[in-house]
């Protein structure tokens, strides 16, 4: 027999409702499926087409952000190396890049866990697989020189108020991750906006600069040319070798990402696919406005696509299908409306120069509201039963 | 126009009354348990809204701002602190001139909205406009596009929390915050997502 079995069926007197940790048992459960498929199978039809449970939608989306988290420590690493004045190779960039995103991840995963298991445990509710998704994302939105106890608070902020206080995974409003961010983004702004975030550029501090959607060109010259001096060419911004937050800076990884959620249709194409649309067509339509000239207003759908986070947003954070809407026509308003939000804020706004985190919560908002007219608008168009 | 378009998207979006201001809170609580009834009051609001601003302009660039009443021989007379009652008298008029207008053409939509009807009356977000549009210094015009896009702000707020009600009606929340404590959250949720408009300047 399977030893690993063994250990769990030797203690599974004690984690069931009648031993001694009979509290703890939701922990137990869910160790125990990580391993084990569940005993209690149907032995009689009907069947079901797909063995698509949480657990394997939810280790999909890891699959999914496995090369964005790559490259992320890696180009961390990268770009502590070039602040210091040495150019590193693969290997030493990707493990001093890991040696500062490892830290982030096992705080996030840690305090995340610990509250999902203090609820799990009193409130008598299965540990549910989401937070694997929430506990990594949330890091990678981070910028690499935020501090380990803002990570702390900002997941149990995330964990408690935007999920817990729902009653677990599949009936919060907002995106935990997302709602993580925006916590400690309005709470610290010193540490989560405005300048360029670069791990371990000095023994001191580290240095600052402006990321590629705070420049503005001045003096009459076009926004591409001032770009590319401060390292921000297209194709940097494409592959992702600019400093920024840790999972963003790749469109590239992004979008590998994207399309192994779109193919295994875990993510839904209708939302990743009317967001870019959304911010295609509202770049094209500021392109056209007079009197633009060097600032973002200006730089067309190609730099608005591949600069900040706008692809990991609508890849990984709207595509949640808690808190997206769930009718098609809904998804498709959903998506294209963050992808015009995006836009409208990154021009428009001085104060955020990043607009992809907020657009999708104000989205999330307005979910439930989308899906109660696209069916209000369904209804109506019945033939009426008389 | 493009100032009044921008007043009208500034007082929807950047400054709403409800969650950038939270004001009027206490129907948007109370009545967001449906859709249906959420925008039935949402548009009851906006009427209101759009009436009271201007008529309560009127009153006070007439009657009671410094000054005004120099046509009736009294440049030196000072009535602007007569401007909460006034303007809370106003508000309670036409409330009751509305009321009656709808029970007289629509009592179905009198029977829908039932005891909140007479309850905008003391809905902080319209007298909270009025104020706004008098210490803003808005021009007649400006009174009624600002009553407008309060109103339509206010409307937008509570009609996507019922919406959002109707999404958690299954949610498990814990006992001690089952209820209004639960509703609270979601309003400050909402709140911040709301917060990416601050900083706009229009």
């Amino acid at each position: 027999m399977n030893p690993i079995k063994k250990i769990f069926e030797l203690l599974e007197y004690d984690f069931s409702d009648a031993g001694k940790f009979a509290k703890l048992g939701p922990l137990f459960d869910a160790t125990k499926t990580f391993f084990f498929l569940p005993s209690p199978k149907n032995k009689m039809g009907p069947f079901i087409r797909d063995h698509l449970d949480l657990k394997r939608y939810m280790s999909f989306v890891i699959i999914s952000l496995l090369p964005v988290l790559f490259f992320g420590m890696y180009n961390t690493g990268y770009q502590s190396g070039l602040a210091r004045g040495e150019t590193l190779e693969f290997w030493a960039s990707f493990l001093s890049g890991a040696w500062v995103v490892m830290p982030i991840i096992i705080v996030s995963y840690g305090v995340g866990f610990f509250w999902e298991i203090l609820f799990a445990a009193i409130r008598r509710h299965p540990i549910s697989e989401g937070f694997l998704v929430t506990g990594l994302l949330f890091p990678l939105t981070l910028p690499p020189t935020i501090p380990l106890w803002q990570v702390a608070l900002g997941i149990s902020f995330g964990v408690v108020i935007g999920k817990e206080i729902f009653g677990g995974t599949g009936r919060n409003i907002l995106n935990p991750a997302l709602t993580a961010r925006a916590f400690v983004f309005f709470s610290y702004p010193v540490t989560m906006s405005g300048n360029v975030w670069v791990a371990g550029a000095d023994a001191v501090d580290g240095i600052t600069g402006a990321t590629a959607l705070a420049v503005n060109a001045e003096g009459g010259t076009s926004l591409f040319s001032t770009l590319s001096d401060q390292g921000f060419s297209l194709s940097n911004l494409f592959f992702g070798f600019v400093p920024g937050s840790i999972g963003e800076t790749s469109a590239l990884c992004c979008l590998i990402g994207a399309v192994f959620l779109m193919v295994t249709r875990i993510g839904n194409y209708r939302i990743i696919l009317g967001g870019i649309a959304g911010l295609i067509i509202t770049a094209i339509l500021f392109y056209f406005l007079p009197g633009t000239k060097g600032t973002w207003a200006d730089a067309g759908p190609l730099y608005h696509l591949c600069a900040g986070g706008f692809l990991f947003g609508i890849s990984f954070m709207a595509t949640d299908p808690v808190s997206a809407p769930g009718t098609n026509p809904g998804r498709w308003i959903f998506g294209f409306l963050i992808g015009f939000l995006t836009v409208i804020l990154r021009v428009a706004n001085p104060a955020f120069a990043e607009g992809v985190m907020l657009a999708i919560l104000f989205m999330n908002v307005f979910a439930p509201l989308l899906d109660h007219l696209v069916m209000k608008h369904r209804i109506s168009k019945r033939i009426p039963n008389v | 126009m493009g100032d009044l378009l921008s007043l009208f998207i500034n007082s929807v979006f950047i400054g709403n009354i409800l969650l950038a201001y939270f004001l009027g809170i206490c129907s948007f609580i109370a009545v967001s348990k449906t859709i249906e009834t959420a925008t039935g009051l949402g548009f009851a609001v906006v009427f209101v809204l759009t009436v009271t601003s201007p008529v309560n302009w009127l009153i006070y660039h007439g009657l009671l701002a410094p000054g005004a009443l120099a046509w009736a021989g009294y440049p030196g007379l000072d009535l602007s602190f007569l401007k909460f009652i006034t303007f809370i008298a106003v508000i309670a008029a036409i409330v009751q001139a509305v009321e009656m207008v709808i029970d007289r053409y629509s009592p179905l939509l009198y029977a829908s909205l039932g005891v909140f009807l007479p309850l905008i009356a003391v809905n902080c977000a319209i007298l909270g406009t009025s104020l706004f549009m008098v210490e803003r210094n808005h021009t007649f015009i400006e009174s009624v596009v600002f009553g407008a896009g309060s109103g339509t702000g206010w409307m937008l707020a509570i009609v996507s929390m019922a919406a959002i009600r109707k999404k958690v009606r299954y949610a498990d929340v814990p006992a001690g915050l089952d209820g209004f404590g639960f509703v609270m959250i979601i309003a400050g949720l909402m709140a911040m997502t709301f917060m990416m408009f601050s900083g706009i300047t229009l």
